[in-house]
């Protein structure tokens, strides 16, 4: 299909890039304990990109049966409105890309009955009293072809498979709500379902007790889900659009130490085992490692080929793109980890014994937040965020005293990662991100 | 179209069959700073099937391939009965529907250039830019589209919608030394292009409030008298109420059912609050949801006590009560759920107005415009756009980073005050609920106040 496109644009435009995608999904949900649906999805698109007389322009399709000449007429139609840009297409050869599995036969052949047998595990192990719980096991197969009139190609299978498990307890007008996940390109052991069972129960068993907020200045754990209101920011200053655009915070500061010595920040699209995993991007730019910030000083910027060619520099291979629209940056796999610390690797939903990551023994007063409520709401990319708690717990004389409600966290990333606390034991992976709890200092507590 | 799912439905050997299949004409323009980011067109097509057996759970396929129809009826049908099912699922009786419902175009997008599209967005985005040299970025876009949707079931309803929508929509953002801000205008209308020709000055409004908010103060964090603006008493109504009343939340859970039982005071009698999808011209209206039932005005609450709650035909039958045309689904990839429509804060007495409100105030916040909002049930969280102290009286000073933190029982139970100066907030974006974003939805309120409130922030 993408030689057929790229035969059809060859001779009408400069250049010219595609992707083609076919999706299979399989899905299987629980509600309250119970069985409910079992669904299929299958989509497949093709998404065409030119540059047409110096000027760039984009079409996509889902149809079952595309025209490529219609949608090169389309995609010149759009670059007659285009801007003008030098796109230097990538020519790298399907050998030279970097070797990654991404496909896994287990989680490609598991049937029907076993997504189902899953879900009824976890069901079961985590069923009690005055509890619901909603399950739901889904299943991807993905085939991507990419190309472009340079000669490069490439091509690849990937598997992925997400459960999820949320428990809402409603006492009286208290309602609490725990929810995990675990995902991945390979299909989970029983051992990883049982960390989910584990991380759940934990986190519900510390809930039961409502506690009085503290307020003030306080020392907050950030355990790897309540830690993105503090990384939204660096992801969003990170990207080489809002450095281009001269809205990002660390536009210029590359090799500066903005953060404490202890933390690195990687994008790495290489990590086995991780359903976002690719050995070529979107745009045909080979897959590579990208150190984000190096040891707490900025190291480098992610960019796809335009903001690239815009912003005189390379490709680090984060070029993403749909069925419609422009290819843009998009992150793939992001590691918030200490220098020398734990890597990531393929580990999943750690065991989780006790919360806080092995932080909370110094502390006198404060708290450790899992949940935010709002995230991504405010004036993100200035660093800044203030958040009502969705779950979060008081922490006195080193031990977890109970849940804290009504209450809201403030503070600006940039500020409170200059000085990190310490770093969790709990590093793990929490959809496309792995991190270890973190423990903040002075972040502004709030109550009613 | 319609003929060939009939056909389809009637090949099904499930207990209950329903088709959507849907057809998507859409074209979209963007801007970044001064640059054009896209110009394109686009189709897309696909259908979804569902059926039920009983003594079986939901079998789903959803497809881009309308060749493969009949293939996945089948299918669907075979992973219905593959799902055994304790407790049978009941769908509540409805009246099969049959007709085309034609929602107005007002200048269909289809038959305007791309260029001219171009033009006008270029116009806003360069009242944004032109406001200020500190206004150092912008994201505007422009996207039309008009759908064709399908529904055929087995109970004999066979529907053909047409529906419009057109969004525009601009953030500019200000930038002093390390300091960053940003201002949004959104505006979101189920009609065409005449429809979105005039608002200039509204985007200029936005980037001149961006720059004024580099000067402006964070609110200090604390329990506050508050004063929402009509949008964001919208967003809040929403948020804080309009999800617990979906009855998916509840229908399963008899502790939920406790907690939201119908005839609770949930406010003081000022409070009047309702979802109406068949109100006229507005973005969530619809003259029937996607499991083909009319929509209709359901008050949700009157006079401060809870009188009713958003159905799906399948939480309806289980808990007896009437299905509401609540059943959507943001397109033929997902199942419809329970959502709201154009969900509402009915206007206090005629006459009164935000003075009335404010004047024996001695400290609080005047909280403005919405960049957002999230629940999770019980508690919630609502992002203002800008805001203002309020002092003996007065409106005085803008703050910046003001974000309501909230508790659904206390804050609903502390509006004691509501204006009579009532609008519909057309925004772009939407909801999301389920994995299915953005859902265009409405919210309309007048100025409303909570006698206290927690305003997260510095202390």
């Amino acid at each position: 299909m993408i030689d057929r496109l790229l035969d059809a644009a060859r001779g009408k435009v400069d250049g010219a890039d595609a992707l083609w995608r076919r999706e299979e999904q399989t899905a299987v949900s629980f509600e309250s304990g119970r069985l409910k649906a079992a669904g299929i999805s299958e989509e497949a698109g093709l998404n065409l990109r030119v540059v047409a007389q110096g000027r760039m322009g984009v079409a996509g399709t889902t149809a079952a049966k595309p025209d490529p000449k219609e949608l090169v007429a389309r995609a010149r139609a759009s670059a007659e409105l285009g801007e003008a840009v030098e796109l230097a297409f990538p020519n790298a050869s399907p050998q030279s890309l970097p070797p990654i599995p991404t496909f896994f036969d287990r989680t490609a052949n598991a049937s029907l009955s076993e997504l189902i047998r899953m879900g009824r595990l976890l069901v079961e192990r985590l069923a009690r009293p005055d509890c619901q719980v909603n399950v739901a096991v889904q299943r991807e197969v993905a085939d991507t072809a990419v190309g472009n009139t340079a000669g490069a190609r490439g091509e690849y299978r990937a598997t992925g498979i997400a459960v999820t498990a949320d428990i809402t307890r409603i006492a009286g007008d208290d309602v609490l709500m725990v929810y995990d996940q675990y995902v991945g390109a390979d299909m989970p052991s029983d051992a990883d379902l049982e960390a989910l069972v584990r991380s759940v129960d934990t986190r519900l068993t510390a809930a039961l007790k409502i506690v009085t907020p503290p307020d003030g200045a306080l020392p907050v754990v950030f355990t790897p889900a309540g830690l993105a209101a503090v990384v939204l920011p660096l992801e969003q200053a990170l990207s080489g659009k809002t450095v281009l655009q001269g809205s990002s915070p660390l536009a210029g500061k590359v090799g500066e130490a903005l953060f404490d010595v202890r933390l690195s920040i990687r994008d790495d699209p290489l990590t086995p085992g991780r359903p976002l995993s690719r050995p070529v991007d979107d745009e045909c730019v080979p897959s590579r490692c990208n150190g984000l910030v190096e040891r707490g000083v900025v190291g480098q910027f992610v960019y796809d080929l335009e903001t690239a060619a815009r912003a005189k520099t390379q490709s680090t291979g984060n070029g993403r793109r749909g069925v419609f629209g422009k290819p843009h940056i998009g992150y793939t796999n992001v590691l918030f980890r200490m220098a020398d610390g734990p890597q990531g690797g393929a580990q999943h939903a750690a065991p989780l014994p006790t919360l806080g990551g092995g932080l909370i023994d110094d502390i006198q007063d404060g708290l450790i937040v899992d949940d935010l409520i709002g995230v991504g709401q405010g004036n993100v990319i200035s660093g800044a965020f203030s958040h009502p708690v969705g779950l979060a717990y008081r922490v006195q004389n080193g031990e977890i005293t109970g849940r804290v409600k009504d209450a809201a966290v403030a503070g600006n990333a940039y500020d409170l990662l200059k000085k990190i606390g310490g770093f969790g034991t709990d590093g793990r992976w929490l959809g496309a991100r792995w991190s270890p709890s973190l423990l903040l200092e002075g972040v502004s507590v709030a109550r009613r | 179209m319609k003929d060939r799912l009939a056909a389809a439905v009637k090949l099904s050997r499930a207990d209950y069959t329903e088709i959507r299949v849907e057809r998507t004409w859409s074209s979209a323009v963007a801007f970044r700073g001064r640059r054009l980011e896209t110009a394109t067109v686009s189709e897309d097509q696909g259908g979804f099937v569902r059926v039920l057996n009983t003594g079986c759970g939901w079998g789903i396929a959803s497809f881009t391939s309308l060749d493969e129809l009949p293939a996945m009826v089948t299918r669907a049908n075979e992973l219905s009965r593959a799902v055994r099912v304790d407790e049978p699922i009941r769908l509540a009786e409805t009246r099969p529907q049959t007709g085309d419902a034609i929602l107005e175009l007002d200048g269909d997008v289809r038959g305007v250039p791309l260029a001219e599209k171009k033009q006008l967005l270029d116009r806003y985005n360069g009242a944004m830019l032109a406001v200020s040299d500190k206004i150092v970025d912008t994201q505007s876009s422009y996207r039309d589209e008009v759908s064709e949707v399908w529904f055929v079931n087995s109970e004999g309803t066979s529907l053909y919608q047409l529906r419009p929508e057109v969004v525009v929509s601009g953030t500019a953002i200000a930038r002093r030394n390390g300091n960053i801000e940003k201002g949004l205008e959104s505006i979101g209308l189920r009609k065409g292009w005449n429809s979105v020709q005039t608002f200039e000055e509204q985007f200029r409004v936005v980037a001149q409030r961006a720059v004024d908010l580099l000067a402006a103060p964070r609110v200090r964090g604390g329990a506050y008298p508050v004063i929402l603006d009509n949008e964001l008493a919208g967003v809040f109504i929403h948020e804080a109420f309009g999800h617990l009343s979906e009855a998916d939340f509840v229908y399963e859970n008899p502790q939920a059912r406790e907690m939201m039982t119908l005839g609770r005071r949930f406010g003081k009698r000022v409070l009047n609050v309702g979802d109406n999808g068949a109100a006229q011209g507005l973005r969530g209206t619809l003259p029937y949801d996607d499991e083909g039932t009319p929509t209709q005005d359901t008050p949700l609450i009157k006079e401060g006590i809870l009188v009713g709650r958003l159905h799906s035909r399948e939480t309806a039958a289980k808990l007896g009560e009437q299905p509401t045309g609540n059943a959507r689904a943001i397109s033929f990839r997902h199942p419809p759920i329970v959502r709201m429509t154009n969900t509402y804060i009915a206007p206090g007495k005629e006459g009164v107005g935000f003075d009335d409100l404010i004047t024996d105030i001695k400290l609080g916040v005047y909280a403005c415009g919405a960049f957002g909002g999230q629940t999770m049930l019980e508690n919630f969280s609502f992002t203002a756009g800008w805001g203002y102290m309020i002092r003996d009286g007065k409106v005085a000073e803008l703050v910046k980073d003001v974000v309501l933190a909230g508790n659904l029982f206390q804050t609903l139970d502390r509006i004691d005050h509501i204006a009579g100066d009532f609008t519909w907030n057309q925004m772009g974006g939407g909801c999301g609920k389920g994995g299915q974003f953005p859902l265009p939805v409405t919210e309309g309120a007048p100025h409303v106040r909570i006698e206290e409130a927690l305003i997260g922030g510095d202390i």
